[in-house]
């Protein structure tokens, strides 16, 4: 544990030789310097200065089988001992235990696993297979690689330009055959759906729309988290719908489950909501509950057959890639979503979590919208229910819900102040679920105050 | 351990579940692979039928510890007993201590460290950084990065098309990413530029970076991103002049330059990190591998002070996010794995043990005509095969020499694999002269096979 000093060292030596994400050094100096947390059990952090914290973001949405799981400790401590890494030329016993564990927990006929060390990596390997894939069944010309605009897949070269709302002109020129399309959120219905079904009929269609437009014969892929992160839970006409479409059109669907997957959204995997296999299907996080870097990218036969025989194989290598340890370490994880239920608990206090944040909606005007699933739950701030508009960008309100989430001891950020999406560890109890809300009560609450006041 | 499972049934199950690296499955089933590893001590690994391999390519070239230490395991599981992840907004007490160290080993200001999980993601980072990085500073036009051919610098798009020596496998992900320029490699043993030295090959291969500047025009170029000394194509060890006047050029042309120590770093080649060779400081160092010695994944990119003071202020701050960014078990891991490096002067011997087996493969070469050129620093090292001395021309293809002497190391129990004409050597760096003889043994016996079925064996 490190005492009062070696916080503050700790801390100016953060700030001297880190970089961290998303925000600067100067800044974040003039705040305090960062956090340092150095313990964690279940859904509660500890700084280094003794401050309990909950973690309602649950690391980036990722670490849900809860923090202080000793068992995965141990399973990354016993592999690393017995081999502690060899590359994937020969392969090692955790490894292809873990790729068969996934084929079985996969929807439909998913079955190989090209296993990687990160989320946006897996995708990074998808778009990759997808447009070898149409090369090997003749189809050379297809490369384009459809996204929907409001969607996050990644930082990488490829993915990074897929999706998005705005913030990449730091990085042009992007990678080519970039086409975005709709996002199919019911809330804010870009083709003035006004139901989830007719929204979802229309973003669907939209894709259609493209295709055709940008001629088929040069579409490679549709890349799609099953919900969108804020979270935008689609209607359920919209995933059958895209599975049409990719197969009337010689279209490989790439289902993006790095934060859906693992019984973050109820089910293991957030397509089964829906009743549709992808041909590629990416996953993290979860995968590892974050104990470890892992990821991996899961397809069909129908794609993998065709880099069968040494004239075709797929060309790609990464050191880290299907690391033993990591893949002990995700075993471990695995058996504890399992064996203690988190995917049925994800369901129900996830659907509790969604009751007690829709009766905030009562004395909190500001929350125009509440949505979830599982326990992948947001709330959309609005100035006016009505017309549904957004706080403008001078009242700072991102800014101001951090800070008043810090107040409560929430590890949560407010973001552009627009949409607070969180994803806490599935050991998640409804108990837990109360204190959150209350946190977020009394947060929200004070940051209407300051907004009426001003 | 070993008892637990059936190798047999292993193998099936990774012949139906799994897609491993550059080999297809109906090739490995052929083959009766893969191998299953299931041990590992110093350079030596034990596969699941009990036979131990010596790992000539020490993992990717990046187990540099070597295998079995288990004050790793512990130091990673102490960590992850306590915490097991938490995200780069905060921070936690490996990291930063893991980040202090790395700008106290790195060169020169080279004092800021952007996390991340592996080389490609580190490559990726430092490109981001370099193209934001002239945005900052009002030079919008700056994209292009000039990259040697026959160099790696990675997979995911942004970095794929970096360096290559051939279409494939890239042909296979077209389009390209955009803005990306080649220039020559600086391999004395065969100049592009016809240097007869390594001296006049490296000022001709740096003063054609220089020209591709002026010809796409320096308010275009972002970056010139290089190996200190390129692996693909077998350690080519540039001549004394290359790094200087890169970092000359770079500086004139206002071009950031990034080396990538992914593979160079952490004791490699003789030096903690191989751009001191030259004393040469980047403005942005990319590492892995060694770093953490593959125990776990992680890797960096580190960033001159007056490179990221670009990005110092509320509204030039760096938008970049990796979940596993800065993961505080692979921090602690990489902490132990650099004290164990510096503790046990690895970096020493990585210079001598190299040194001794590079004047062992000299010795090889004597007595084998096939050997072309031994080249390297330190324990990463190539050897070069040729048909005829006189003319470098590779051995013909129908001879399929790669295959043949595959089939050798394996036989003599060497985790080896040729790379074209090329047998590419990084062992772990804590490998003795004993065990250099061992390789160099079974490197000797699998050449005088493959010599005398081709019918060129020399009479002893």
């Amino acid at each position: 544990m490190a005492n009062a000093l070696d916080t503050e060292q700790i801390r100016r030596s953060a700030l001297e030789h880190l970089w961290m994400h998303n925000r600067d050094w100067v800044q974040m100096a003039e705040d305090g310097g960062p956090l340092i947390i150095v313990d964690g059990e279940g859904i509660r952090v500890t700084d280094s200065d003794g401050q309990e914290w909950i973690d309602a973001h649950g690391g980036y949405a990722s670490v849900n089988a809860g923090y202080g799981r000793t068992e995965i400790a141990e399973a990354m401590r016993d592999q690393m001992k017995a081999l502690a890494y060899f590359p994937q030329g020969s392969t090692t016993e955790p490894l292809v235990n873990l790729v068969e564990k996934i084929a079985e927990l996969a929807p439909g006929d998913l079955e190989r696993s090209w296993p990687v060390t990160g989320g946006s990596e897996a995708n990074e390997t998808a778009i990759k297979i997808a447009r070898a894939y149409q090369k090997r069944v003749g189809q050379p010309g297809r490369y384009k690689i459809i996204s929907r605009r409001g969607s996050y897949h990644g930082a990488l070269g490829a993915v990074m330009w897929t999706g998005g709302n705005s913030g990449r002109e730091d990085y042009e020129p992007a990678f080519p055959g970039m086409v975005y399309a709709p996002q199919p959120n019911s809330y804010r219905c870009e083709l003035g759906g006004e139901t989830p079904s007719e929204c979802a009929v229309r973003c669907a269609q939209a894709i259609e729309d493209l295709i055709l437009f940008h001629g088929p014969s040069t579409v490679c892929a549709v890349i799609a988290e099953p919900i969108a992160s804020t979270p935008i839970i689609p209607g359920d006409e919209y995933w059958p719908m895209l599975r049409q479409i990719c197969d009337k059109y010689g279209v490989v669907l790439i289902a993006d489950e790095v934060i859906n997957g693992f019984g973050r959204t109820g089910k293991m995997f957030a397509m089964e909501h829906f009743g549709v296999t992808p041909d590629i299907l990416t996953m993290a996080k979860g995968i590892t509950s974050s104990y470890l870097p892992l990821a991996n990218t899961i397809v069909t036969p129908q794609i993998s057959d065709a880099f069968a025989g040494s004239d075709n194989i797929f060309r790609q290598a990464l050191t880290f890639g299907g690391h033993p340890v990591t893949a002990a370490a995700a075993l471990a994880n695995i058996e504890i979503l399992e064996s203690e239920g988190m995917v049925e608990n994800s369901e129900k206090t996830g659907a509790y979590f969604l009751e007690q944040l829709k009766s905030l909606q009562d004395d909190h005007e500001m929350i125009g919208d509440v949505r979830g699933i599982g326990l992948l739950v947001g709330m959309e701030f609005v100035k006016d229910r009505e017309t549904k508009a957004s706080f403008p960008a001078e009242v700072q309100l991102g800014d101001k819900l951090t800070e008043a989430f810090r107040e409560e001891r929430l590890i949560l950020m407010g973001g552009n102040g627009r949409t607070v999406g969180m994803g806490p560890p599935l050991c998640m109890t409804p108990a837990d679920v109360d204190e959150v809300v209350g946190r977020l009560d009394r947060a929200i609450g004070n940051v209407e105050k300051t907004l009426s006041n001003s | 351990m070993v008892a637990t499972f059936n190798s047999d049934t292993l193998r099936e199950k990774s012949l139906q579940y799994l897609w491993m690296h550059n080999r297809d499955w109906t090739q490995m089933a052929e083959d009766g692979e893969p191998s299953i590893i299931v041990g590992g001590e110093g350079v030596r690994v034990t596969d699941g039928d009990g036979r131990s391999w010596i790992d000539v390519n020490g993992g990717y070239n990046s187990v540099n510890v070597g295998y079995g230490r288990d004050e790793i395991a512990d130091a990673a599981y102490e960590q992850m007993m306590k915490l097991s992840y938490f995200p780069n907004g905060t921070t936690t007490v490996p990291m930063v201590e893991l980040a202090e160290k790395i700008a106290e080993i790195a060169p020169g200001s080279l004092n800021r460290v952007f996390p991340v999980s592996g080389g490609s993601e580190a490559n990726e980072t430092a490109l981001k950084i370099a193209r934001a990085y002239h945005k900052r500073r009002g030079d919008n036009g700056r994209y292009k990065v000039i990259s040697r051919r026959g160099s790696y610098h990675g997979t995911t798009a942004g970095v794929l098309w970096l360096g290559g020596s051939s279409a494939a496998p890239r042909d296979d992900f077209e389009p390209m990413y955009p803005g990306m320029v080649h220039a020559p490699q600086p391999n004395p043993y065969h100049c592009e530029l016809g240097g007869e030295t390594p001296s006049e090959c490296a000022t001709r291969c740096a003063m054609a970076i220089e020209e591709l500047i002026q010809f796409n025009g320096p308010e275009t170029v972002a970056a010139v991103i290089a190996e200190p000394i390129s692996t693909p194509m077998g350690a080519v060890v540039p001549g004394d002049e290359y790094w200087p006047l890169l970092r000359e050029i770079c500086d004139h042309h206002g071009v950031l330059l990034i080396a990538d120590e992914v593979i160079n770093g952490f004791g490699r080649t003789g030096e903690m990190f191989a751009v001191e060779h030259w004393d040469v400081v980047p403005d942005i160092m990319t590492i892995a591998k060694g770093i953490i010695s593959s125990y776990l994944p992680l890797a960096a990119t580190v960033v001159k002070d007056e490179v990221a003071d670009a990005f110092a202020g509320k509204e030039n701050y760096f938008r970049h996010v990796l979940t596993f960014s800065g993961h505080p078990v692979s921090a602690a891991a990489a902490l132990k794995n650099i004290e164990i490096i510096q503790n046990e002067n690895m970096v020493e011997n990585s210079r001598d043990v190299g040194a001794y087996f590079k004047e062992q493969l000299e010795g090889l070469a004597g007595d084998h005509p096939l050997i072309g050129d031994v080249r390297g620093r330190g324990l990463l090292m190539g050897v070069e095969l040729v048909s005829d001395r006189e003319t470098r021309a590779p051995v013909a293809e129908d001879v399929h020499i790669a295959d043949k002497l595959n089939e050798r190391f394996k036989k003599y129990g060497l985790i080896l694999r040729m790379s074209g004409n090329i047998i590419n050597i990084g062992p772990p760096i804590c490998i003795t002269e004993g065990e250099v003889d061992e390789i160099i043994h079974a490197l000797d016996v699998s050449l005088w096979e493959v010599e005398g079925e081709m019918g060129i064996a020399q009479m002893a």
